[in-house]
C-alpha cells in the first residue's frame, strides 16, 4: 500500500516540476510580435529619391486605408500586391470589393496630402497620385503603390 | 519448435501488425505529395488502419476461440498480402482499400496469437504479459521504423519489409497443438480496464502522431532523424516495465502510468522553444507512463477472464478505437491552431519588416517575398533566411540579417505554439483515464 502511494506520488511530483519547469523558462509565452495601430500617428522621415517617397507614401496608405476599415496595416500590405490580394482581403473581413478599394483611394489621397505638406514630393508627382487615386483602375493604383514608379514616368 | 522460438514469432507477428497502427506516420508527408492530396486526407492512412482493426479484433476474437491455428494462418498471409497491396497501390483509394485489409488480417492475428500464446506458455498471466509487451513494443518502435525505412528506402519499403516477417512467423504455427479446451462463453468484458485503456491509447497517440508531425513538418527534421528521437518513448516504456511489477496491483501501475503520459503531453503542449532537445524530458515521461499503463490495464482486462482471446479483442477494440478517437479529436484542432498560428506569424513577420530601419523602397518587396516563401512552403516550416539572403550584402545588409533572425525565431515559435493546445487536450485524455480507473476501483470493477 505504502509503495503504490509513493509511486503514484513520485509520478505526480515528476510530471508537476517538468511542466512547472517549462512553464518557468517560458512554455506559454508565445504571443505574435506587435502589430501597430494603423489610426496611430506617424512621423513622416525624409525619404531620398522619388521611389522611396513612394514606398513612404504607399506605408502610409496601408496605415489610412487600414484605420478606415479596422484592419491592420500589415493586412493592408499584404493585399496591395493585386487585385485579387485585396479582394480577398475584403471577403475575409466581410467587407465589398468597393469599400475596401475606395479606402485605398482614401488612403492614398491622404498619404499624397501628407507628402505635399511636408513637402517631400513635387507638384506634378502630387497632382499624378492624386489623379490616379480618383480616376484609375485600383489595378494601376497598386501598381503605383508597389513602386512601379515609371507607370507614371516619373 | 521449442515453446520459446514460438512465442519469439508470435511476438514479431503480433509487435509487425500492432507497428502498423503507427508505422507510416512519418512516411505521411511523402504519401501525401505521391499521391498529391490533403493533409487530413492522408490522415486516413492511419485512421482507417486503426477503426477497422477496432471493428474487427472482437469478432475475429470470437472466431479464433474455436481454430487459432487456422485464423491466425490466415491472418498472417492476408496482412502479407495486403501490405503488397499496399507497396505497389496505383491510387491512394487503394492504398487505403489495402489498409483495411491489413487491418482485418492483423485482428485475425492479435486476436489468435494471444489463444496461442496460451497454450505455449501454460500460463494466463505470462501470456497477457507478453502479449501485450510485444503490442506496446510494436506500436512504440513503428514511427521510429518507418522513418528510417521512409528516409533511406521510400514509404513503399514500410510495406515490402512486412510480408517476409510475418510469413516467417507462420512457421510457430508448424505443428501447432492445441493444448487448452476451447472456452464456450465469453462473458462481459471489463469495463473499466477497457475504457481506461480507451483513453490511454488516445492520449499515446497524440504522443506518437503530433510528436513526429511536430518533429518533421514543425521543425524540419528529416524521417530519420525524427525516428530516431521518438525512439526515447519505447526506450522508457522497456526500462518501466521491467520495474513495473514492483509498484504494485495492475490499477496502481496504470494510475502512476497515466499521470505520468499526461505530465509529458502537458510538458509537450508548453515547450519554452523550438528544438527536439526539449522533447527528451517529455518524452521519457511518456514512455515511462506507456510502458506501466498499456500493460497493466491489458493484463488487468484478461484478468480471470476466459476464453483471454475474446477480451484480448476487446483490448485491441479499445486501444484503437482510442487511436482513432485521438486522431479524431486532435487532427483538427492542430490543423486549425496551425492555421490561426500562421496567419498571426505572418502579420507579425510583416510588421517587423515595415517597422525595421530597412529603406521603404525595399521594404514591401521583401515582405512580398517572405510571403511567398511562408505560402509556398506547404506543409513544413519555411526558412524565410532565403529569400532575404540576396539582400545579406547590401547596404541594408546588417539589418536584413537581424530582421531574418527574428522572423524565423517568430515563425519557428508560431508552429511550436500550434502544438499546444492538442498535446494539452491529449493530457487531459489521460487524466479522464485516470478518472475512469478511480471510479471502477470505488465501483470494485479495477
Amino acid at each position: 500500500m505504502r509503495q503504490s502511494a509513493a509511486a503514484i506520488a513520485i509520478a505526480t511530483a515528476a510530471s508537476t516540476l517538468l511542466v512547472a519547469t517549462y512553464l518557468a523558462l517560458g512554455g506559454t509565452s508565445y504571443h505574435a510580435s506587435h502589430v501597430a495601430d494603423p489610426c496611430a500617428p506617424r512621423a513622416w522621415t525624409s525619404p531620398n529619391g522619388v521611389e522611396q517617397t513612394l514606398q513612404q507614401i504607399a506605408l502610409s496608405t496601408a496605415d489610412g486605408a487600414g484605420c478606415a476599415l479596422g484592419v491592420s496595416r500589415e493586412d493592408v500590405v499584404l493585399a496591395l500586391a493585386s487585385r485579387d490580394d485585396l479582394h480577398h482581403l475584403a471577403s475575409s473581413h466581410h467587407l465589398s470589393n468597393a469599400t475596401v478599394e475606395d479606402a485605398v483611394r482614401a488612403g492614398l489621397l491622404r498619404a499624397v496630402d501628407d507628402a505635399d505638406d511636408a513637402g517631400a514630393i513635387g507638384g506634378t508627382l502630387a497632382g499624378s497620385l492624386r489623379f490616379a487615386a480618383e480616376h484609375l483602375p485600383i489595378g494601376v493604383v497598386l501598381a503605383v503603390l508597389q513602386g512601379a514608379s515609371s507607370i507614371l514616368g516619373v | 519448435m521449442s515453446a520459446r522460438g514460438r512465442t519469439v514469432l508470435l511476438g514479431i507477428a503480433i509487435a509487425v501488425t500492432l507497428a502498423d497502427s503507427s508505422v507510416v506516420t512519418l512516411a505521411l508527408p511523402d504519401i501525401l505529395r505521391h499521391y498529391d492530396v490533403s493533409i487530413t486526407t492522408v490522415a486516413w492512412v492511419l485512421t482507417v488502419y486503426n477503426l477497422v482493426l477496432a471493428a474487427a479484433a472482437v469478432p475475429a476474437a470470437r472466431l479464433s476461440r474455436r481454430n487459432p491455428v487456422r485464423v491466425c494462418a490466415t491472418g498472417l498471409v492476408v496482412f502479407a498480402g495486403a501490405s503488397l497491396a499496399c507497396a505497389f497501390a496505383p491510387s491512394f483509394a487503394v492504398l487505403l482499400a489495402g489498409r483495411g485489409v491489413q487491418a482485418l488480417g492483423g485482428a485475425a492475428v492479435v486476436s489468435a496469437a494471444l489463444a496461442l500464446l496460451f497454450d505455449v506458455s501454460a500460463s494466463e498471466a505470462r501470456a497477457a504479459h507478453v502479449w501485450a509487451s510485444a503490442g506496446i513494443l510494436g506500436a512504440a518502435l513503428g514511427p521510429a521504423a518507418g522513418g528510417l525505412l521512409t528516409q533511406f528506402a521510400g514509404w513503399e519499403a514500410i510495406f515490402l519489409v512486412q510480408p517476409p516477417l510475418l510469413l516467417a512467423s507462420v512457421a510457430a504455427l508448424w505443428r501447432f497443438r492445441r493444448t487448452t479446451p476451447a472456452a464456450v462463453d465469453a462473458g462481459r468484458p471489463h469495463l473499466a480496464a477497457n475504457l481506461a485503456l480507451l483513453f490511454a491509447s488516445a492520449a499515446l497517440s497524440a504522443a506518437l502522431f503530433l510528436l513526429v508531425i511536430l518533429l518533421v513538418n514543425g521543425w524540419n527534421l528529416d524521417p530519420a532523424t525524427a525516428g530516431i528521437v521518438v525512439t526515447l518513448i519505447p526506450a522508457a516504456a522497456i526500462v518501466s516495465s521491467r520495474i513495473s511489477p514492483r509498484i504494485g496491483a495492475p490499477a496502481v501501475r496504470a494510475v502512476t502510468g497515466l499521470i505520468l503520459v499526461a505530465g509529458g503531453l502537458a510538458a509537450l503542449g508548453l515547450l519554452p522553444h523550438a528544438g527536439w532537445r526539449w522533447t527528451i524530458a517529455p518524452q521519457v515521461l511518456v514512455g515511462a507512463g506507456l510502458g506501466l499503463t498499456v500493460a497493466a490495464l491489458t493484463e488487468q482486462a484478461l484478468r480471470g477472464r476466459s476464453p483471454q482471446a475474446v477480451h484480448g479483442g476487446w483490448t485491441i477494440a479499445s486501444r484503437h478505437g482510442g487511436i482513432v478517437l485521438g486522431l479524431l479529436l486532435l487532427t483538427p484542432l492542430f490543423s486549425a491552431q496551425l492555421m490561426k498560428n500562421e496567419t498571426d506569424a505572418k502579420r507579425a513577420g510583416t510588421a517587423i519588416l515595415l517597422d525595421s530601419h530597412i529603406s521603404p523602397l525595399e521594404k514591401i518587396g521583401a515582405a512580398q517575398d517572405v510571403l511567398r516563401t511562408i505560402d509556398h512552403s506547404g506543409e513544413r516550416l519555411p526558412d524565410v533566411r532565403k529569400p532575404l539572403e540576396k539582400r545579406f550584402d547590401g547596404a541594408n545588409g546588417a539589418e536584413y540579417r537581424r530582421v531574418s533572425a527574428t522572423l524565423q525565431d517568430q515563425l519557428e515559435r508560431a508552429v511550436t505554439s500550434a502544438f499546444g493546445p492538442p498535446f494539452l487536450l491529449a493530457a487531459t485524455l489521460a487524466l479522464i483515464g485516470v478518472a475512469v480507473i478511480a471510479v471502477g476501483r470505488r465501483s470494485a470493477t479495477l
